[in-house]
């Protein structure tokens, strides 16, 4: 008597053509990412090709890796990227501790400042800065770039964080102080566990966005420290441009991130977005 | 175990007076219960103790101590919130051990299960310590909140409205529980509830609160048969107490009322009319309760008041019936098989034993009948 | 001004999700097999748990739902396929869904103007329904302005300025606190009296299906448990889960085992020292040794003065709740209570004689819930 309504031909053709436009939508997305590590494999002979069959070949990986500073650009890179997350998350989680916490005069004025950092085009930034930095010998130093750095990643961070916190109600804190338990206890026992989907993922974008950095590395960084995305220029030679060479540079530096962004992916969306995951 | 005092606390939120000027006492092992409506500063009170809130003004004294600048943790108190305040990452087994794990009270782990299965067990949610509190009802969540509470020794045990998100049955039952416990915790107990039949049920002495301030503190009887205002008498009691406006004459040397537009002479009870007279104006509330009010559908004598029944509601083991007799409303509680139509004539009698008078300008309580025999008594 | 029929109706939620494979069929109705006849005038509640299908029931009345299948009737006419605006229904929902920036006179006659009824006639409409649900001082009013009990005033009173056959109200008073709400339900039910329009009322408040309505339907996972006045649902429960869902304080409800102590049975309590013997009229329905769920409210337990056939228990706990005096007793893992206006007092572990309403309890079948009568 109580039937279902009949599927039907609508019904099965339904998920097939959504699969279908899901397919064709990542290999449009991906696709920039698939030529550079098809570029990374070609002669520069064949790199004006645009065909998918080719000789494939290992010089420009040889020409990159072999007996040049590349890892060493890498591992400073790291350094430098994993050193601005490293300071973000220490002096940012306390700030948007009290930005979400503590009622102050113009609280949201401070908070609307730090977003707004990441608004100035760096470019504009820069030249100040470069200037500043020769004169108190910062520039072509780790803590130099650390420190400009902190423009990319701190608003971010905080941002994330911030809401994460407003969304624990103080009654916890209250009460696990009632328990006994002092403020350090409190806040790397309770809190840390209830905001760490967000720093998390807060922390990995910042650390991509931070690890693909261009203009502060290429003004403020001269000899001493080289990241790879500056690297990748070496390759841009008087008389001719080494695609290949610089596919490789770039795939090799792309590594990372897409493992952290497979790592992540899952957290990423519902870390990004504020208190999506209440207790 | 301690004595709290509170010592002209005062406590603004921005330009919002949350308390001023609370003074208390709670001894010690007393069940003391904050009463009053949303947004009486009830909560407040309770934090400010607790040491979450700091009061502008005053002083919070517990066991003789000034409290004031030490730590909340260093207080010993133990408290439930009313939005539980679990911690989510926890499940319920560590959220009831949570307040034994610290520096401070630390216990070692076989005592802190053996506490554990003793306050689940008397909550009831000895099947659920495995499960994070995002899996559990509200019901269950103010369980595990009232068990973090429990299972601890404090100086005070802090309640905040820890039975108020309870449907009705449950709340019934876990009063009962509650009031039995009462005999085996030997602490001090400030329980804050806007539900007067918790704080009837439970308490020692009950402190009224309204607007952030004490307007009476007593025990229940004397909030329930003596209080000290109408705005006390219309927080205790179902339904709400009757507030009819009458006119007191004297004529002849007797003194009388006149209510509800009738011409019924009432006369007081006899050691009332001292007081009455005393409070030197015509204008009088009388407070009948619902059960204070006689009714018939036959016109019994000349001395009834008539009226039309405006609402009659059966709830269950009672009906209510609300007279109108023109002037104002009357409520009125009748046996449960009472069927009545709309409208329909009826007639009805106070009990003049059981009024309470209040001045009529500044609502303030005058006298009862037989005043004495309410005061200081607690069942 | 219409009955309302439903015959066997039944509705199940098409799963969200639509797999590719399907592994079983889903068969969870959200409401089973409801058939029930609302008279011409009549105040209907119905009353259950959230999730109990009334709000579900109360939706394909008004034509928001499809009928999964079953017949619904109003007078002769079947709505299942009518448009709900052709239903001629007047509803009412939890939220108040004004417009705000029309004043509260025109949120009344906006319905009435699509319908091209003259200003005069609409005049006429408002002037009549206003008083009857006190808001003729409001007209001018914008809805921010109002409070929430206003709103919901007004709420109803655009739900029956067109005069609808049928009204339809869904937990119109949850939002409310505590007076209003008492005021507001005293004034749905005089403005029902004043004109008579059969209504339906969704509710989870047993105290508001009670006081408000003529019959109430309660319903429990979208099943009709019992239909009935509020009387005969308070006094004569069908089974357990009405027993328990009405009434406050709620019915004792104890596991008990009946033996037979000579001429006469016994209700036996585990972990308790407790007897109370077994009402004349079960005589012939219970056996030794039989399991039951006992049905006794608080009212109908009392204390007895002299000597009777029933263990000596101690009290557990005296509450004085000022109007009445609740006290309670320990049934093994249980508590019983009792309610009395009497100004007595019990000393917890005093020990007190208990006997039953003979009439007044109920024996319920501890596996099904049913009722067992004698």
């Amino acid at each position: 008597m109580i039937e279902g309504k009949q599927k039907g031909i609508k019904g099965i053709l339904e998920p097939v053509l959504r699969n279908l436009g899901l397919t064709l939508f990542a290999m449009f997305a991906l696709f920039p990412l698939i030529w550079m590590v098809l570029c990374s494999f070609k002669s520069d002979a064949q790199m004006y090709n645009t065909v998918f069959v080719f000789d494939p070949t290992l010089d420009n990986y040889q020409a990159v890796l072999v007996g040049t500073d590349y890892f060493k650009a890498f591992f400073q890179n790291l350094v430098v990227a994993g050193g601005a997350v490293l300071v973000t998350i220490i002096a940012g989680v306390p700030c948007a501790y009290a930005l979400a916490r503590y009622n102050f005069r113009k609280k949201e004025d401070v908070a609307f400042q730090i977003l707004s950092f990441k608004f100035a085009p760096e470019i504009m930034v820069i030249l100040p800065v470069f200037l500043i930095f020769q004169k108190i010998g910062l520039y072509d130093t780790y803590l130099g770039l650390i420190w400009v750095y902190q423009l990319i990643t701190m608003p971010l961070v905080i941002w994330v964080v911030r809401g994460y916190f407003e969304d624990i109600s103080v009654e916890v804190e209250q009460a696990a102080q009632l328990d006994g338990y002092a403020w350090y206890e409190i806040f790397f026992k309770t809190l840390v566990p209830l905001i760490k989907p967000g720093l998390v993922s807060s922390a990995l974008l910042a650390f991509i966005f931070a690890w693909n950095s261009f203009t502060f590395p290429l003004i403020l960084s001269g000899f001493k420290i080289q990241t790879i995305t500056i690297t990748a220029l070496r390759y841009i030679a008087s008389d001719t441009v080494h695609y290949g060479q610089v596919a490789v540079a770039s795939t090799i530096a792309v590594l990372p991130e897409v493992i952290v962004a497979l790592f992540i992916q899952k957290h990423l969306v519902r870390g990004l977005s504020f208190g999506a995951v209440k207790g | 175990m301690a004595k709290i005092e509170l010592c002209n606390i005062t406590k603004k939120f921005g330009d919002v007076v949350a308390l001023s000027d609370v003074s208390l006492t709670v001894e010690d092992n007393e069940f003391f219960v904050l009463f009053g409506p949303a947004g009486a500063g009830k909560t407040t009170l309770l934090k400010t103790i607790a040491g979450a809130e700091f009061p502008e003004k005053g002083l919070v004294k517990i066991g003789g101590q000034i409290v004031n600048h030490v730590e909340p943790k260093d207080r010993n108190v133990s408290m439930v919130f009313e939005n539980y305040a679990l911690y989510p990452n926890l499940s319920v087994y560590d959220n009831i051990a949570s307040p034994m794990r610290s520096r401070l009270y630390r216990k070692d782990e076989a005592y802190i299960k053996d506490a554990v299965d003793r306050v689940t067990k008397m909550m009831k949610i000895n099947h659920l310590l495995d499960r994070k509190p995002s899996q559990l009802s509200n019901g269950q969540r103010q369980r595990v909140a009232l068990g973090r509470c429990l299972v601890r020794d404090p100086n005070v045990f802090l309640m905040d409205e820890p039975l108020a998100h309870l449907d009705a049955k449950l709340r019934h039952f876990m009063r009962g529980e509650l009031k039995e416990m009462q005999t085996s915790i030997n602490s001090t107990t400030i329980y804050v509830t806007h539900d007067y039949m918790e704080a009837m049920s439970l308490a020692d002495r009950i402190a009224v609160l309204n607007k952030g301030k004490i307007v009476q503190i007593g025990t229940a009887q004397e909030m329930y048969y003596t209080p000290c205002n109408e705005f006390v008498a219309s927080l205790f009691g179902e339904p709400e107490i009757n507030l009819i406006p009458a006119v007191m004459k004297t004529e002849g040397g007797t003194l009388y009322l006149r209510m509800l537009g009738q011409e019924i002479d009432l006369y007081p009870e006899e050691d009332t009319i001292d007081e009455l007279t005393a409070a030197g104006t015509g204008d009088i509330h009388i407070g009948l309760r619902g059960n204070d009010i006689r009714f018939a559908f036959e016109k019994p004598g000349d001395d009834w008041f008539e009226g039309t029944v405006y609402a009659n509601e059966p709830i269950g083991n009672k009906v209510i019936m609300t007279v109108d007799t023109g002037d104002c409303k009357v409520a009125l509680t009748c046996p449960n098989d009472t069927v009545a139509k709309l409208d329909q004539k009826v007639y009805i009698r106070p009990n003049m034993k059981n009024a309470l008078y209040f001045h009529g300008a500044t609502k303030e309580f005058i006298t009862r009948n037989n005043k004495a025999r309410y005061t200081g008594k607690k069942n | 001004m219409a009955q309302l029929t439903l015959k066997n109706v039944y509705k199940r939620y098409d799963n969200q999700e639509k797999k590719l494979f399907r592994k079983k069929k889903i068969n969870d109705f959200a409401v089973k097999d409801v058939s029930y006849v609302c008279e011409d005038g009549e105040f209907i509640g119905i009353l259950g748990p959230s999730g109990c299908g009334k709000s579900t029931t109360l939706r394909m009345i008004a034509g928001l739902e499809t009928i999964t299948a079953g017949d619904m009737y109003i007078g002769d006419v079947r709505i299942n396929d009518l448009h709900p605006k052709d239903r001629n229904i007047g509803l009412a929902f939890e939220d108040y869904a004004l417009y705000p920036p029309l004043n509260v006179y025109d949120n009344l006659a906006f319905n009435m103007r699509a319908k091209k009824k003259s200003e005069e006639e609409i005049r006429k409409a408002i002037d009549y329904v206003a008083p009857l649900m006190k808001i003729d001082d409001l007209l001018d009013m914008k809805p921010p302005a109002l409070s929430g009990g206003q709103k919901q005033r007004v709420n109803i009173a655009r739900a029956i300025v067109r005069r609808p056959g049928l009204l339809l109200l869904d937990e119109p008073l949850s939002h409310l606190d505590g007076k209003m709400r008492q005021q507001l339900r005293q004034e749905i039910k005089r403005m029902h009296h004043e004109i008579k329009c059969t209504t339906i009322i969704v509710t989870h408040d047993q105290m508001e299906a009670m006081s408000l309505a003529d019959r109430i339907i309660i319903m429990k996972d979208g099943e009709i448990q019992q239909i009935g006045t509020p009387l005969e649902v308070y006094d004569d429960p069908a089974n357990e889960f009405v027993a328990g869902f009405i009434g406050e304080p709620p019915m004792n409800l104890l596991p008990s085992v009946i033996i037979k102590n000579q001429e006469n049975f016994m209700f036996t309590f585990e972990g308790s020292d407790l007897q109370v013997e077994v009402p004349k009229k079960y005589r012939d329905v219970v056996k030794d040794g039989m399991k039951v769920t006992l049905g006794v409210r608080p009212v109908d337990v009392l204390i007895a003065s002299e000597k009777v056939k029933s263990t000596p228990v101690p009290v557990a706990i005296y509450e004085n709740l000022g109007d009445e005096r609740r006290v309670s007793v320990r049934v093994g893992e249980q508590l019983l209570s009792m309610t009395t206006t009497d100004d007595v007092y019990y000393e917890p572990g005093q020990k007190v004689q208990l006997i039953f309403h003979e009439e007044r309890t109920h024996l319920f079948d501890p596996q099904t819930g049913e009722r067992i009568r004698g």
